[in-house]
């Protein structure tokens, strides 16, 4: 093995007209530092404005063994074979694939080729979606639904075509589909260079690095509302509501765009998940703590929040504002304000609001399978009823990913797989993390009642 | 490069002359009945080089935009023509280096160029098409559309040529314009070499293996377990062997009696990375090979396919052509560097004490 860094590629799909285009374009004429190759199809939208821009025409290579996992991008394994003789005109290179290419092929072109293997490491999967349009497109065609289960990162492009409450649906739609990917808004796929490049969705171990959890996770709130607030006292009121307590997490300078309030989301996850402090009215909104506001008496119940220089600050709530038509006041400082200026107790509104979609039913014939538990894998257990998953199932399983704890070793080991393509290699030490198991299966028509059993009769 | 110690030139190769060019060699071969080297780059360089001493005759650069792909040197050595990512083929004079013809097949990658063995014809493959040119450079024949890109040619014989795409390898009379034979095969093919008498044919295919067929008798075969992609084939003067590559050795099947079927392959093991380049020398049984780890080795083999080193060096960068002079008395090599180098192919008159 040469010890060289290999490139990384990232692999572009989407729909006609999901904006593409626009986005290849964006990423070659920002000013990133990088030198990227593009690998267009040859049915292109438009032209690519700059950058090494190569056509390929999708030569989809079948192998006499009639094996799925075995087809391979012809084209791409002939470009990226020139492109490796080039390496001083570019460090990275992004394939982009016609709306109607199954992403299958592409991926396994840097597991099954041994000079692209080499050379190359597949980086991530970047599915665009129009959102105006995915709907129809999901109920006629297998191919957006593969592409949507391939994905790293989802771009739900042209958001400003849709209302936010059909967004909302979109959004939850997709991520039961594939709970893997990140979700991302765009109006004009205006998103940063770094949701789509330098991904390392293929190396888990940094993917855990930056999220805990790889899984896009099923938030425990339901809200959240951003507030520009002065210094100063401020009142959070409550009505009657659905429910005699809901959690509450308060953090400061939380930022309005859809990253900031994705990264805020993450670490409420967390502290949701510490133990909740019961709070009573009447008391001080602690920052970054998980409180669960006391609401069982009649009436307005107001909790006062203070707040020492002007900032945004976000509430991340358990239940949606409209149920307990929550607000936010600014309380009046009588002494040294003057009777002619604003309302008493004028109400802020968000300047920035954000619901996040409980479950809901899923009729998609494409689902993600989470299976996450505490505990020790028995390896050879493990791997024959993986090994007959695959074999049985492996056309229909288009993503695996998961970390697993096997008896007696003391790596986590982490699994990859597209189709049947699989590895499994020792990663960092456990040290004194909790041991646990976290597979996440991307496929089609999946019985997951039945995987989860199967995996259960594995563990120690 | 870890655990590789670089050596000087040993056994039968001797010091002879090494030099650089601008990028990642990419293409040589000998013109001017051996008294010339020609070397190109992927960016396009050409570069001519005196055989024995590597002094530079001329050199021409940016031929090609986007980047070189092939070279193919006319068996007179008074021509030769260049194929590039622009679409284009060049046909050149090997004296001075100056540019004869220019043809321009559209918007695409020519990526394999062969003269005729009687040099009557060039054949250039266009993507999917594969055209006939005269030595004046006038079209004389194109093909059908293939039903994928075009991966390989040779020339069976002066008016027959073969190709090779996915799933198939089809002969073609150029001159009467007729399919001669289809050989099928469900896979993608990579690689294709001919045997002498043009019998055999012998494809490295995408699912690590080898197929071939026998033409008179319509016999296929495979031959599998490499480890990766077979991509470099070749058969020795007497179509007696055919040495592949697909891994870290030399693997060379014998076609002696009833083989290969159903025999065990010579195996010859000294490179430490996956096989990039097989040269045989124009007769005799002496092979020479090159890796990706920029070790270069010379082989006798025997008919059964067994073999022994005969010389041995390293230059130090994946080695991505070699070329036996004419007579067999240099052997050269370029990498992806582009460093050239040149040994002298002799056996030592006196030992010299190392």
């Amino acid at each position: 093995m040469s010890t060289k860094q290999k490139v990384p590629v990232t692999i572009l799909t989407g729909f006609l007209g999901s904006g593409k285009t626009t986005l290849l374009n964006r990423i070659l004429s920002e000013e990133h530092g990088k030198k990227i190759a593009v690998i267009e199809n040859e049915y292109g939208e438009v032209g690519i404005d700059q950058g090494l821009v190569i056509n390929a025409d999708e030569e989809v290579f079948e192998m006499s063994n009639g094996c799925i996992c075995c087809t391979v991008r012809g084209d791409l394994i002939r470009v990226l074979g020139n492109l490796m003789k080039r390496r001083d005109k570019f460090d990275y290179v992004l394939v982009e694939t016609t709306g109607l290419a199954d992403p299958g092929p592409v991926a396994q072109t840097f597991f099954m080729d041994d000079e692209i293997r080499d050379e190359f490491s597949l980086d991530g999967i970047v599915t665009l979606v129009d959102a105006a349009h995915i709907e129809q497109q999901l109920g006629r065609s297998d191919e957006s639904s593969e592409q949507v289960a391939f994905a790293d990162v989802l771009v739900l492009n042209k958001t400003d075509l849709v209302s936010d409450e059909s967004l909302d649906n979109l959004e939850s739609r997709l991520r039961d589909m594939n709970r893997m990917a990140r979700v991302i808004r765009s109006k004009q796929a205006d998103v940063s260079i770094d949701t789509v490049l330098n991904l390392s969705a293929f190396d888990l171990d940094q993917v855990l690095q930056r999220r805990p959890t790889f899984l896009e996770p099923e938030y425990p709130f339901e809200w959240t509302g951003v507030f520009t607030l002065e210094e100063g006292r401020y009142e959070l009121t409550l009505e009657e509501g659905p429910d005699p307590t809901m959690s509450l997490v308060l953090l400061l300078d939380q930022g309005k765009d859809e990253t900031s309030l994705n990264s805020g989301a993450e670490s409420c996850v967390r502290l949701y998940a510490e133990p909740e402090q019961p709070l009573e009215p009447g008391n001080i909104v602690p920052v970054g703590k998980h409180v669960s506001l006391q609401l069982q008496s009649s009436g307005t119940k107001s909790f006062p929040i203070d707040v020492d220089k002007a900032r945004n600050i976000g509430l991340f709530t358990q239940h949606t504002a409209e149920e307990f038509s929550l607000k936010i006041t600014k309380v009046k400082n009588s002494t040294t304000e003057d009777n002619n200026s604003d309302q008493n107790f004028s109400e802020i509104s968000p300047a920035a609001e954000r619901v996040w979609v409980a479950e809901h039913e899923h009729d998609d014939e494409v689902g993600s399978i989470a299976i996450e538990r505490v505990g020790d894998v028995d390896p050879e257990k493990l791997n024959r009823w993986l090994s007959r998953l695959l074999s049985e199932k492996g056309v229909d399983i288009f993503r695996t990913k998961g970390f697993i704890s096997y008896e007696g070793e003391s790596r986590r080991i982490v699994f990859q797989g597209v189709h049947m393509l699989f590895t499994a290699q020792p990663d960092k030490e456990w040290g004194n993390e909790p041991r646990r198991n976290q597979l996440v299966f991307i496929g089609r028509n999946l019985d997951e009642a039945e995987m989860i059993r199967e995996f259960d009769k594995c563990l120690v | 490069m870890s655990g590789i110690e670089a050596f000087s030139p040993k056994g039968m190769l001797h010091e002879g002359w090494s030099t650089q060019v601008d990028d990642y060699a990419i293409v040589c071969g000998w013109a001017l009945e051996g008294k010339t080297f020609l070397v190109g780059d992927v960016a396009g360089g050409l570069y001519a080089f005196e055989g024995k001493s590597g002094k530079l005759i001329w050199q021409v650069k940016d031929t090609h935009k986007g980047g070189l792909l092939a070279m193919s040197i006319h068996p007179d050595g008074n021509t030769f023509a260049t194929a590039g990512q622009d679409g284009n083929v060049y046909i050149w004079e090997s004296q001075e280096g100056k540019s004869t013809k220019n043809l321009e097949l559209g918007k695409g990658w020519v990526e394999h160029i062969k003269w005729s063995q009687d040099g009557k014809f060039l054949a250039v493959v266009f993507t999917k098409y594969v055209y006939v040119f005269d030595e004046k450079g006038q079209e004389h024949w194109k093909s059908e559309e293939h039903p994928s890109t075009v991966s390989a040619i040779a020339w069976s014989n002066s008016n027959e040529l073969a190709t090779a795409c996915y799933g198939q390898v089809t002969f073609f009379d150029v001159v009467s314009d007729n399919v001669n034979q289809k050989l099928e095969w469900r896979g993608s093919l990579v690689s294709m070499v001919l045997s002498p008498d043009g019998d055999i044919v012998a494809c490295g295919s995408q699912d690590n293996s080898v197929h071939f067929w026998r033409r008179s008798t319509d016999e296929d075969s495979e031959m599998t377990g490499y480890p990766g992609k077979p991509s470099h084939l070749a058969f020795d003067q007497t179509g007696t062997v055919l040495a592949t590559g697909g891994s870290d050795r030399v693997t060379v099947w014998s076609f002696q009696g009833n083989g290969p079927e159903g025999t065990v392959p010579g195996e010859l093991m000294l490179h430490t990375e996956p096989i990039s380049c097989l040269a045989f020398s124009h007769s005799g049984m002496l092979l020479a090979s090159g890796a990706r780890d920029g070790s270069v080795f010379s082989w006798f083999l025997q008919k059964d396919g067994q073999g022994d080193p005969v010389g041995g060096a390293f230059v130090g960068n994946l080695v991505s052509q070699i070329a036996w002079h004419p007579d067999d008395s240099a052997l050269a090599a370029i990498n992806a560097n582009g460093g050239i180098t040149v040994w002298e192919f002799k056996v030592r008159s006196k030992t010299t004490p190392q």
